[in-house]
């Protein structure tokens, strides 16, 4: 072995990057992004979640006065930091905001709450969440649970072995009367909506920086076809692949996972083809800006990890900054989810997510335009 | 008809940032003729082509291209064969020569019959089903050429169709252009082996984007008192570099 050519080679690679300042740039950047996104999610003291409180507590008099261990519980909440109390008059009332996902959990304190306390019988504080987003129970839990122990810890509750007395029950909120939510039920959807994204914009992105690199598309630019027949003639050639990945996926969730299917299976795929749409219009685009498959695959954690982490899929929406959560809106991923998820899980209809299906639409639109726009700039 | 010119170009001016790549070019292309486009690489051949293909617009001067300025409106009468082979590897001969067809409008079934007759007279008809990228390099070639004529244009673009072809196969190359300017098609050939440019009926020499001399190459041989093609090149060059140089007085 002769170290001068393990050196010259390794030389090489390096003086390789050197002339490639996109890849050396994106070398820094991306893990700098992910770091800083996984930083700021993993981390306490984002925005507060709202949590609905009812405080039914009558309060028990004692021979020290009247006692309201309700009034407590609810300071004691009111303090911690991961959530914003919102005070409202009956349970069912908080029921229905954590239905429609207004709050992200509610906490029902009963009428005999100070009396069952004081007479050292067993009660419990029942802590309502979605059906929705399993992400916003773990929170809402841990905001609770904080809460009582603080009161514990200033002897306002009693302490060791009455602890059992007072228990936390968890109620779920059941969307739409979809009973039994399993974890995969509510990710499936997710995971159709990340493939088909995931996939096409890679398969889109070298297929045409091939055609690019190859002279294909020097020789389809000579050619009397116009930019937006190019377009579309890829738009259908990969809509008609992503809708075969989507049924495959689709297929094995339903029949081999027997994950539900609440809503309609077409409305599904529009959701899909509608993404699927914008996903290879921004392929086509992005794929102008790279020199070589490497540096398309450099892209990928660029585009498609800031959707993963913003766009609800694991990290709830509602949990993010106002700046970041405006930002998600922009993220195609955000919607896709959203919108499979309420027809998957939830049974909605095509009224029902008619929003998320325009903001899909208008990316998709906007994603085509860009990519006719590029394409212009290919005739010069 | 045979009059108006298949390309009419005057002081085209194409620059990419600093560099003028064509500088004032002025070409008429006869319809019915081979002409060579020949010079030294960066002399501005292919930036030529690819004007006349529409694929780059001129920053000045004027063209026309079978009597219409050059672009979409014309394509379909224009056959255009990159230099390199410009094809998809993964699917067959066969399936190439379909698309590009249909992609200049003709309907499926003419173009699988033109597509069959193109593989008959490129002798590819054995390797049909073949994809592109396990055939050889002359067999590339060989299906770019086919590919630039399936749509049977009045003018092919040939930019330098003979590099890294063997000399059996450039033999045959030249056989077909033959054939298919003997059948009525214009053809403009880009080259800077002047033996090859030697073939044309006419060649016209160009360098640093500029047109140096028009002519059969008889005539720019006797124009330069020389035998060889090169040597007339290195004439014009000359010619034209001369002025430029500041004078020596004797």
């Amino acid at each position: 072995m002769r170290p001068a050519r393990v050196e010259s080679i390794s030389g090489r690679i390096l003086r390789q990057f050197r002339h490639d300042p996109r890849s050396l740039a994106l070398i820094a950047i991306v893990p700098l992004m992910v770091m800083a996104l996984v930083g700021y999610l993993l981390s306490e003291g984002k925005e507060r979640l709202p949590v609905a409180v009812v405080d039914l507590d009558a309060g028990a008099d004692t021979p020290g006065g009247h006692v309201a261990i309700g009034s407590e519980v609810v300071k004691a909440l009111q303090g911690q930091n991961q959530i914003e109390v919102r005070i409202v008059r009956s349970a069912a009332e908080a029921r229905n905001r954590v239905g429609s996902g207004d709050v992200a959990g509610a906490v029902v304190l009963t009428s005999g709450l100070s009396q069952d306390v004081i007479a050292g019988q067993p009660s419990d504080i029942r802590v309502v969440v979605g059906g929705t987003d399993p992400g916003l129970e773990g929170p809402v839990m841990r905001a609770v649970g904080g809460a009582l122990a603080s009161l514990r810890a200033s002897g306002t509750l009693p302490v060791g072995g009455e602890r059992a007395a007072l228990s936390l029950q968890v109620e779920r909120v059941p969307i739409r009367g979809a009973n039994g939510l399993s974890t995969l039920d509510y990710y499936a959807p997710v995971m159709i909506a990340v493939f088909a994204f995931l996939f096409t914009f890679m398969l889109t992105s070298v297929a045409f920086l091939r055609e690019r690199s190859t002279g294909t598309l020097e020789r389809l630019m000579a050619s009397p076809a116009t930019r937006i027949e190019v377009i579309l003639g890829y738009l259908l050639g990969f809509i008609g692949f992503a809708m075969v990945q989507a049924v495959v996926i689709l297929g094995y969730a339903v029949w081999v996972l027997d994950v539900r299917v609440a809503g309609s299976i077409w409305l599904v795929l529009l959701i899909i083809a509608v993404l699927v749409i914008g996903v290879v219009s921004l392929g086509i685009t992005l794929s102008f800006y790279a020199r070589n498959e490497l540096q398309v695959v450099q892209f990928i954690p660029l585009i498609f990890v800031p959707q993963v982490f913003l766009g609800g899929l694991i990290w709830p929406v509602q949990t993010l900054w106002p700046g970041l959560r405006w930002l998600s809106q922009l993220l195609p991923l955000t919607h896709a989810a959203v919108a499979l998820r309420g027809v998957m899980v939830g049974g909605m209809s095509i009224g029902d997510i008619a929003g998320r299906l325009l903001a899909l639409l208008a990316f998709s639109v906007a994603m085509v335009i860009l990519g006719v726009q590029v394409l212009r700039n290919q005739r010069a | 008809m045979g009059q108006t010119a298949a390309i009419e170009a005057t002081g085209i001016v194409r620059t990419f940032g600093r560099v003028r790549a064509l500088d004032g070019l002025d070409l008429s292309v006869a319809t019915g003729e081979i002409l060579g486009l020949v010079g030294p690489n960066g002399a501005g051949k292919t930036t030529f082509i690819r004007v006349v293909a529409g694929l780059l617009r001129p920053v000045e001067g004027h063209m026309t291209v079978l009597g219409q300025p050059p672009g979409r409106r014309v394509a379909a009468d224009i056959g255009y064969m990159t230099q390199s082979p410009a094809l998809y590897e993964d699917l067959p001969v066969l399936d190439n020569l379909v698309f590009f067809g249909r992609l200049f409008g003709l309907a499926i079934a003419d173009a699988r019959a033109r597509a069959a007759e193109l593989m008959d007279l490129v002798a590819l008809s054995e390797k049909r089903h073949v994809p592109v990228r396990d055939l050889s390099g002359g067999m590339r070639q060989l299906t770019n050429l086919a590919c630039a004529m399936v749509h049977r244009p009045r003018l092919l673009l040939l930019d330098e169709p003979t590099v890294g072809v063997d000399p059996v196969l450039r033999r045959i190359l030249w056989a077909y252009f033959g054939e298919l300017n003997a059948a009525g098609s214009t053809i403009l050939i880009t080259t800077h082996v002047m033996d090859e440019a030697a073939r044309c009926q006419r060649v016209a020499m160009i360098g640093s984007g500029r047109t140096l001399a028009v002519g059969t190459p008889q005539e720019l041989c006797l124009r330069t008192g020389t035998v060889m093609l090169e040597d007339a090149y290195l004439a014009f060059s000359a010619a034209i570099a001369a002025p430029m140089q500041p004078e020596v007085s004797g």
